[in-house]
């Protein structure tokens, strides 16, 4: 064995306090915070009830899409399609709802997004594809198919009633947001408490001793694509329910904001680390980030640049505090 | 450069290569060495021990450049030894022979051995490296076992290892150290590493040896520094004027008595067969192999590396793919698929690498803990609660304290991470458990409450068996001992009567073997009768191989008592003429090797009335054999 493993069997004691303290997310939690001080004393209009509802309802599409990315990254996967499927099941649902009621019209777009995701999870699965690859290659398929789908046109037309599942609230807060929080809050406790969950973990830190171990390795690694796809599909229902209309090249460049989430939440892109409570910082943070640009005015095409420099300080900053950590 | 060196027949004790004074070294919070020393001299093998943890590894790591010291001086030739990298301690001549090797696994073994040359401007002669490698290799003594222009992936542990000595020889290292060189070669294998560590030793050059197997110390080492918490406890110490005892007390700190506790346990305290193989075959490895263990035994599959007993397991385990074989459990056949299946069907695996096939390293040690027990669990949920009260009574028994189960399992020295995953299936309540090599990289410490926790699960009735490759340890743990060779089941022992030679003779490779069938077969056909190849000890007799009628009552991997057999007075004599019993006229001759070790003895019993060969003409037949065997060998 290699000695650089401490050598007694007598790891400090922490308390659950230290550890809070020291943990990733404590740190992005900071971020964020410091963001949004910086952002309220830049803007006069960021701290205003009416822009905090703002940055919640901007939040909800990247929100629910970067759930299921943060699934798809813990079994150490990858999923490039979700931009594509969102495009596609957009279409699906606004083509539907031209001949079927709401409530159909809904869940056959999930289920479409749940198939796709399907498909890709058994290429990698079973067929021990790389994740890349095969959704890359799903991408490149759904952003076609949506175009083909559509007529190279957006949908409009859509019925009127579509507009609730974003516009009635309760106790104030839209429905959509609601939403949102009751989706951290489920895959948070999915994540933490289930079989399932800790399953996915273990499948990304480790996958050889996860199947030595009995668990449904296969089952396990094919769900989070399907839950990927799936709410890919969710997120573009609230999406068309706001905009009323499906265009087919919606949700390009998705795919690489829920992942850029998912990182600053403090996720390892090679699985097993990471948490739902991080990605949802990484969201809030990314939102503020081109929130607080618009409100200061400054031109849009500048907020690449502003985030992809916060990811990669992000990062860097980890980096070096590992390093220190592990050298004092 | 050097002072001096070793002469033939002469020694002479050198100056100093290397010294390293109050050495140490801390990652993050902990301190892996303190106080630590060492010193190397030319023409000399220092064995560097210590428990696990004890810092050996840190610091020959240290010597060689892997990891800069936080204090203390080394001198080097002389001079003060200053490293910043691997690349700067080569560049002086020192190596590390480390036990993960470093070689790129795709590269040819050529390209490996001048892989510190590929970091060079300009252009590579392969032809030169060709040439100088087969130079090394020759030197070696060994370059015929080692083709250069295979892929390293494609080679044996003790082949890869033979590429790292190249490798270092290449650079003309002056002091090569060894780390854990055996943990992962067959017996002959040490052999020959040992050979070759002699004629490095010979070639005036300072060799270290990091070892926890005491046994090989006494062979190979001519001085010994212990290790203990980081701190060096025994300097520089002439081998042959410690025992094993010292070395042992030396390196945990105190006596710790016998590590196997015999166990004492009547025959009928064992119950019925819980797990039984039949036939079972994963090509290549696996070729027909057949064992049962019984409730409340422990039951030891010997064997060398590689010889298939892992890649059983695995296929049992549904981790390989299985041609045949039928596996039952509480004698119903049962069909495993994926491991899933075998833990539902009450057995439970530690496999032979636990970084990679056990180690969860992202979850914490409560959830390494809990994971098989998690996979068994049927529900939605993670099924804690459901074993909570054994969960803490395994913590207990571990020694871990149960407030610091929320830690990465990382943080835990390679013992107690190994206690860890045996708990993980005990926690199961598994009725069968196979265990891979479970005290491979543990210290001696460890590996006494190992056993301890293994017995203490016979003894409530669960079917252990061990892989290992270590004999001293099957034969201390285990009751019985199946023994494996190239794929197959050969032997079914008790262990009362086996002894690590005869294990060693019998787990000897096949291929090795077949020349002494192939005369068994020739003296049949030359003389008629029965001829075998049995080991004799005392009234104990095991059968290896047996051509011919069945005469003698010899049975290829069965033990008897001399009795038992139908010529106890040709046993009892062992005289080199024929002795008559009631199955007719038998002669026994020994076979020894070079050095005098027992081969067993080949045995002719032909009945009554047939023509009797002369004795001498047998002899020289098994005395031709045994040399052209040793001239072949590698």
């Amino acid at each position: 064995m290699s000695d650089t493993s401490p050598p007694a069997d007598t790891p400090y004691r922490a308390t659950p306090w230290a550890s809070i303290l020291r943990s990733l997310e404590f740190r992005m939690l900071g971020l964020a915070l410091l963001l949004a001080v910086i952002l309220s004393f830049s803007s006069e209009h960021f701290l205003t009830e009416r822009n905090i509802f703002n940055i919640l309802d901007q939040s909800v599409v990247i929100g629910i899409v970067a759930v299921g990315m943060t699934f798809v990254i813990l079994t150490g996967g990858i999923d490039l399609s979700v931009g594509a499927v969102f495009g596609l099941t957009g279409i699906i649902l606004a083509q539907a709802l031209q001949i079927m009621p709401i409530p159909l019209a809904i869940p056959l777009g999930i289920a479409a997004g749940a198939g796709i995701g399907l498909f890709s999870g058994v290429l990698i699965a079973v067929f021990g594809l790389a994740p890349f690859v095969v959704t890359l290659g799903v991408m490149a398929i759904g952003r076609s198919l949506s175009f083909i789908f559509s007529g190279q046109r957006s949908i409009s037309g859509l019925p009127p009633d579509l507009d609730a599942i974003v516009y009635s609230s309760f106790l104030g807060i839209p429905a959509n947001v609601l939403f949102l929080i009751g989706l951290y809050l489920v895959a948070w406790g999915y994540l933490t408490y289930t079989k399932g969950g800790r399953t996915i973990y273990a499948i990304g830190s480790n996958h050889e001793a996860a199947k030595a171990a009995g668990l449904s390795v296969m089952f396990y690694s094919i769900l989070p694509y399907v839950i990927s796809g799936a709410l890919a599909a969710v997120a573009v229902t609230f999406s068309l329910a706001q905009v009323m209309s499906a265009d087919p090249l919606a949700g390009n460049g998705l795919e690489l904001d829920a992942i850029a989430a998912v990182v600053i939440g403090g996720a390892s892109l090679y699985g097993g680390r990471g948490s739902i409570i991080g990605t949802l910082l990484g969201v809030l943070i990314m939102v503020m980030i081109r929130n607080g640009l618009n409100l200061m005015g400054v031109s849009p095409f500048w907020q690449g640049t502003a985030i992809g420099s916060i990811i990669i300080i992000a990062l860097l900053a980890e980096r070096l505090i590992n390093w220190r950590s592990a050298r004092t | 450069m050097l002072q001096s060196q070793t002469h033939q027949g002469q020694i002479v004790q050198a100056e100093p290569l290397l010294i390293a004074r109050g050495v140490s070294k801390s990652f993050g919070k902990t301190q892996a060495l303190r106080d630590a020393a060492l010193t190397m001299r030319p023409g000399e093998v220092t064995g560097l021990l210590g428990a696990n943890g004890a810092g050996k590894s840190t610091l020959s790591r240290i010597v060689s450049g892997h990891i800069q010291r936080s204090g203390g001086d080394i001198s080097f030739d002389g001079a003060p030894l200053m490293l910043s990298s691997t690349r700067d301690a080569l560049r002086q001549g020192i190596a590390l022979v480390a036990q993960e090797t470093s070689l790129a696994p795709d590269l040819s073994v050529l390209e490996n051995i001048f892989l510190p040359d590929l970091a060079t401007p300009g252009r590579l002669s392969f032809r030169s490296m060709r040439q100088k490698a087969n130079a090394l290799l020759s030197g070696l003594g060994h370059e015929h076992v080692l083709p250069l222009d295979a892929e390293v992936r494609t080679l044996s542990a003790a082949q890869r290892q033979l590429v790292e000595i190249a490798k270092a020889l290449a650079l003309d290292a002056r002091l090569v150290i060894f780390d854990e060189p055996t943990a992962s070669l067959s017996a002959t294998e040490v052999d020959r590493l040992f050979d070759i560590m002699a004629r490095l030793r010979e070639g005036g050059r300072a060799l270290g040896f990091v070892s926890h197997r005491l046994e090989e110390v006494f062979a190979i080492t001519d001085r010994v520094t212990i290790l203990r918490e980081g701190q060096v406890v025994a300097e520089d110490v002439a081998t042959g004027t410690l025992t094993q005892n010292d070395i042992i007390q030396h390196m945990v700190g105190r006596d710790i008595g016998t590590i196997y506790a015999a166990r004492h346990m009547a025959p009928e305290a064992v119950g019925e067969i819980v797990f039984e193989v039949r036939g079972l075959s994963a090509m290549p490895w696996v070729r027909d192999m057949s064992f049962s263990v019984k409730a409340g035994e422990i039951l030891g599959l010997g064997g060398l590396v590689g010889a298939g007993r892992s890649e059983a397991m695995e296929a049992i385990w549904g981790l390989r793919a299985r041609q045949s074989g039928e596996i039952l459990v509480r004698g119903s056949s049962v069909r495993l698929k994926k491991p899933a299946d075998a833990v539902r069907a009450g057995l439970g695996f530690v496999a032979e690498d636990r970084r990679a096939q056990n180690i969860i390293p992202d979850l914490s040690v409560r959830e390494n803990l809990m994971i098989a027990q998690m996979g068994q669990h049927r529900g939605f949920g993670r099924g804690y609660r459901k074993r909570a009260e054994k969960v803490a009574s395994l913590i207990a028994d571990l020694g871990l304290p149960a407030d610091r189960l929320d830690q990465s399992l990382l943080n835990y020295s390679g013992g107690m991470q190994q206690k860890i995953i045996i708990a993980r299936w005990l926690l199961t309540e598994p009725d069968i458990l196979i265990l891979d090599e479970p005290t491979k990289g543990v210290d001696i410490g460890t590996r006494a409450s190992i056993y301890r926790l293994l017995q203490k699960a016979a003894d409530s009735g669960l079917a252990v068996i061990v892989i290992s490759s270590d004999f001293e340890e099957l034969l201390g743990i285990a009751e019985r001992v199946v023994v494996v060779s190239d794929g197959l089941t050969i032997a079914d022992l008790p262990t009362a009567r086996l002894s690590e030679e005869k294990l060693t003779l019998l787990a000897a490779p096949r291929t090795s073997t077949a020349r002494n069938q192939a005369l068994l077969t020739a003296l049949t056909e030359d003389h008629g009768g029965d001829a075998f190849w049995v080991l004799l000890d005392g009234e104990d007799t095991i059968c290896l191989a047996q051509a011919g009628a069945q005469l003698a009552g010899m049975i290829p991997g069965e033990a008897a008592m001399m009795s038992e057999t139908s010529i106890p007075k040709a046993i009892q004599k062992r005289a080199d003429v024929f002795i008559p019993d009631r199955a007719g006229q038998t002669l026994l001759t020994q076979m020894t090797d070079k050095r005098g070790h027992d081969l067993g003895w080949i045995g002719l019993t032909l009945p009554d009335g047939a023509t009797l060969p002369d004795p001498e003409t047998i002899r020289a037949r098994v005395a031709r054999l045994i040399q052209s065997d040793e001239e072949t060998r590698p």
